[in-house]
């Protein structure tokens, strides 16, 4: 009895300490947690910790090595298994929380701790890992550095079978095959038993006349040899009937043959689309500041050409297969996925995330996707298309931070047109930025040239630039995104503080030597002070 | 002052709608024609007056519409892209030379409309798509653009063509301090010499302005009125 409630007593105090949790949760994520960013590291220092012992064992075999890679092998990377295989065993599961749960059931069912059954749950969940196909290469692994048993240096093999755990492609490949474990093991079985009823009847056949078919191993090795239609040709029959079957069960192997690689394939052509969607989300998570955006329609293939040509990184999401392939086809990231499902963005950080933009047809869509992302994330911006007037409201009351509207746009444009044509083609110059002509916003940083000048001691002209107008920031709003009061054309004496911005109109080298001269010039400032 | 045309809208959509909304803004007179009743109902809600009911498919209809109201300018902006293409066809086959605006989708809508015959093509979602850019990476300059454009409705954009014998004539483009002396703002010219091109300013090359040439300006209706008076007033 006491035993038991010392096992409690252990249990809880475990439970209670945040220590414990915190170091278990850094194992569990180093060891398992693909998201992980440290994770990658301890990856590849296994990788090379196995690929090093690899080579020793190997330079072993014909060459005596030296007593310092002895060592290396022997006790340091044979260590760091242990201690691996170890902390897998330890992190696979809570071992106190099984005894918590069985002491509250006690309690709450007035009998007692029964000892036994914790034990036997305990030991039945760490066996249960034991006994999982990479626990077994992970311990097999360990084996080929006790040097005195020979056979064990096989187990060498396990070490780089023990590269699995570290590679993702490999884990997939796999993945792929498990799959199509039926239709495997069907295959198996098919071979087995053709290999059987050949191998038996031509040691029946040949044992007497054949000088090299001696036992039944050898009439197995022969058949396997012969429907694999490999044919080393080192045991061939020599009687009739023997090379009746023969002819037989070359035919079968053909047929075998064409079963597997075609089971093969299908599997993956299957899988395909899933391991490519993988990859896609795996490459969007490694991005940083980007934007995702919902529905590839022509509005978002425009958009989309803009951020490729300004080197913006981009996820579309639309849930049409054939519009995917076309984003794909054009080089963007995209993944099919219904952006209304709370599914399509699982896999996406919103913190990472600059934007996001609901750019289909129907205002339904829209909405439904700014609620989506808004169960996600309060703060992160999103913009939503408009199709009907009278959605507005409703895409704000979504979750919508910004609307846009191509009508209206298009209104504006289509009507100015007729008498302005010049006029909008430039207007239409300047928001594409087709030949160079750009507009920019540049910040008045600290200590650059540019603060506390007036508009007039500002010489534009030399620069080649036009400035269009300033934008203040307002202090008490500034935290609000487009909150700004924007001055058209200033007067001369305005003053230019720090925070304001200048928009500038120009060709897009005189922006980025004006930028850089800015820039340049609060840099020597702080050298300065 | 400028010429006010008689323009023929066809379609009351969603384009059709901002666009004729717009135009009446400018003061121009618009003729609203579709072949459905809805959609012309929705237009008389909005306060048009010249509503027609036409079968776009009876070429007799189309000629006389034309004819009767001598309509200065065609503008095909249903938002079904077909619809503008098959007019697009048939006005330019009854009159070659009357101007055709048509709105489309999508560049394979947009190379077909060319093709047809129009004069002008607005792809609608090139603007809406770049706005969206600056947007989320320029905050600033889409703000400032919004409000050129279409939220300050003093401030517009206007092109000016010099006239004859005006103090511009035959002035270098740098002498003349445009946005210190007449508050406005160039962004471009046409200079005849070098061709019909239009040409931002900013190149930096010192244009000498001749009679015929075209300037791009931005600036309060104010002193662009005023800047075209005294413009005027020296012929």
């Amino acid at each position: 009895m006491r035993f038991a409630q010392f096992l409690v007593d252990l249990a809880f105090l475990l439970d209670n300490s945040l220590r414990y949790q915190r170091v278990k949760r850094f194992f569990k994520n180093l060891l398992e947690n693909d998201d992980y960013p440290y994770k990658k590291y301890f990856d590849y220092f296994m990788i090379f910790l196995i690929l090093s012992s690899v080579v020793i064992i190997i330079e072993e075999v014909k060459t005596p090595i030296s007593k310092w890679l002895y060592y290396y092998d022997v006790y340091f990377v044979t260590g760091v298994f242990i201690v691996e295989y170890l902390l897998r065993l330890w992190v696979y599961n809570d071992v106190h929380k099984i005894i918590i749960l069985e002491y509250e059931e006690s309690l709450f069912l007035e009998r007692p701790f029964d000892t036994k059954r914790v034990l036997k749950e305990i030991v039945k969940k760490k066996l249960e890992y034991i006994f999982s196909p990479l626990a077994i290469i992970d311990l097999l692994a360990i084996l080929p550095s006790y040097r005195e048993l020979r056979i064990l240096r096989i187990f060498v093999l396990f070490r780089v079978f023990k590269l699995l755990r570290y590679s993702q492609n490999i884990t997939h490949f796999f993945q792929v095959l498990a799959s199509k474990k039926i239709e495997l093991f069907t295959l198996l079985m098919l071979v087995a038993f053709t290999i059987l009823v050949s191998g038996i009847s031509i040691y029946v056949f040949e044992e007497q006349h054949n000088p090299h078919i001696n036992t039944l191993y050898d009439a197995f090795y022969w058949a396997l040899v012969t429907i694999s239609t490999v044919g080393y040709g080192d045991i061939a029959p020599v009687t009739h009937e023997g090379r009746t079957i023969t002819m037989i069960i070359i035919l079968v192997g053909v047929g075998l043959i064409s079963f597997a690689t075609s089971i093969i394939v299908s599997a993956f052509s299957e899988k395909l689309n899933e391991i490519r969607e993988n990859r896609i989300v795996h490459m969007a998570k490694k991005l940083d500041n980007y934007y995702v955006i919902c529905g590839f329609t022509h509005m978002a293939q425009l958009l989309a050409k803009r951020f490729q040509r300004e080197r913006i990184d981009f996820l579309i999401i639309d849930n049409d297969a054939n519009v995917v392939e076309k984003a794909l086809a054009e080089g963007y990231l995209a993944i099919c996925e219904d952006a209304t499902q709370a599914n399509a963005f699982r896999h996406i950080n919103f913190n990472s995330v600059k934007a996001v933009m609901a750019l289909t047809q129907t205002d339904m869509h829209n909405i439904y996707i700014c609620l989506n992302v808004r169960s996600f994330s309060k703060e992160c911006f999103v913009i939503s298309n408009a199709v009907d007037n009278n959605s507005h409201k409703k895409l704000r009351l979504a979750g919508a931070d910004y609307i846009i509207s191509p009508y209206i746009t298009a209104g504006f444009f289509a009507a100015k047109i007729i008498d302005e044509p010049i006029a909008i083609e430039a207007i239409k110059d300047i928001l594409i930025a087709r030949k160079n002509a750009l507009c920019e916003q540049v910040e008045v940083i600290k200590g650059s040239f540019l603060e506390g000048k007036q508009i007039k001691d500002i010489d534009f002209d030399r620069y080649k630039l036009i400035l269009l107008g300033i934008v203040k920031m307002e202090e008490s709003l500034s935290k609000e995104k487009f909150h700004h009061k924007f001055i058209f054309n200033p007067d001369e004496e305005q003053r230019l503080e720090v925070g304001d911005i200048l928009i500038v109109m120009g060709y897009s080298v005189s922006i980025a030597n004006f930028k850089s001269q800015v820039v340049g010039s609060s840099l020597k400032h702080e050298k300065k002070a | 002052m400028r010429k006010k045309h008689k323009i023929l809208l066809f379609g009351f959509g969603r384009y059709a709608e901002q666009i004729a909304k717009n135009l009446a803004l400018d003061a121009h007179h618009v003729l609203i024609a579709s072949f459905n009743k809805e959609e012309l109902k929705i237009a008389a809600k909005n306060g048009f007056k010249d509503l027609y009911i036409v079968d776009i498919e009876d070429d007799a209809q189309l000629t006389d519409l034309i004819l009767d109201h001598d309509i200065t300018h065609v503008f095909c902006a249903f938002d079904d892209e077909e619809k503008n293409i098959y007019l697009t066809i048939t006005f330019k086959s009854l009159f070659r030379t009357l101007p055709v605006i048509a709105i489309c989708e999508s560049k394979e809508t947009e190379r077909k409309l060319k093709l047809a015959g129009a004069d002008k093509v607005i792809d609608t979602m090139v603007a809406a798509a770049n706005r969206l850019y600056y947007i989320v990476e320029k905050p600033a300059v889409a703000e400032a653009i919004d409000e050129i454009l279409f939220k300050d409705k003093s401030i517009i954009f206007e092109e000016i063509k010099v006239p004859r014998g005006s103090f511009l004539d035959g002035k270098n483009i740098k002498d003349i301090a445009f946005s210190k002396k007449y508050k406005i703002i160039v962004i471009g010219l046409v200079d005849k010499e070098l061709g019909n091109k239009f040409i931002f300013i900013t190149r930096g090359i010192n244009h000498k302005i001749d009679a015929g040439d075209v300037l791009v300006v931005v600036g309060k209706k104010e002193d662009i009125k005023n800047f075209k008076k005294l413009l005027g007033a020296m012929v």
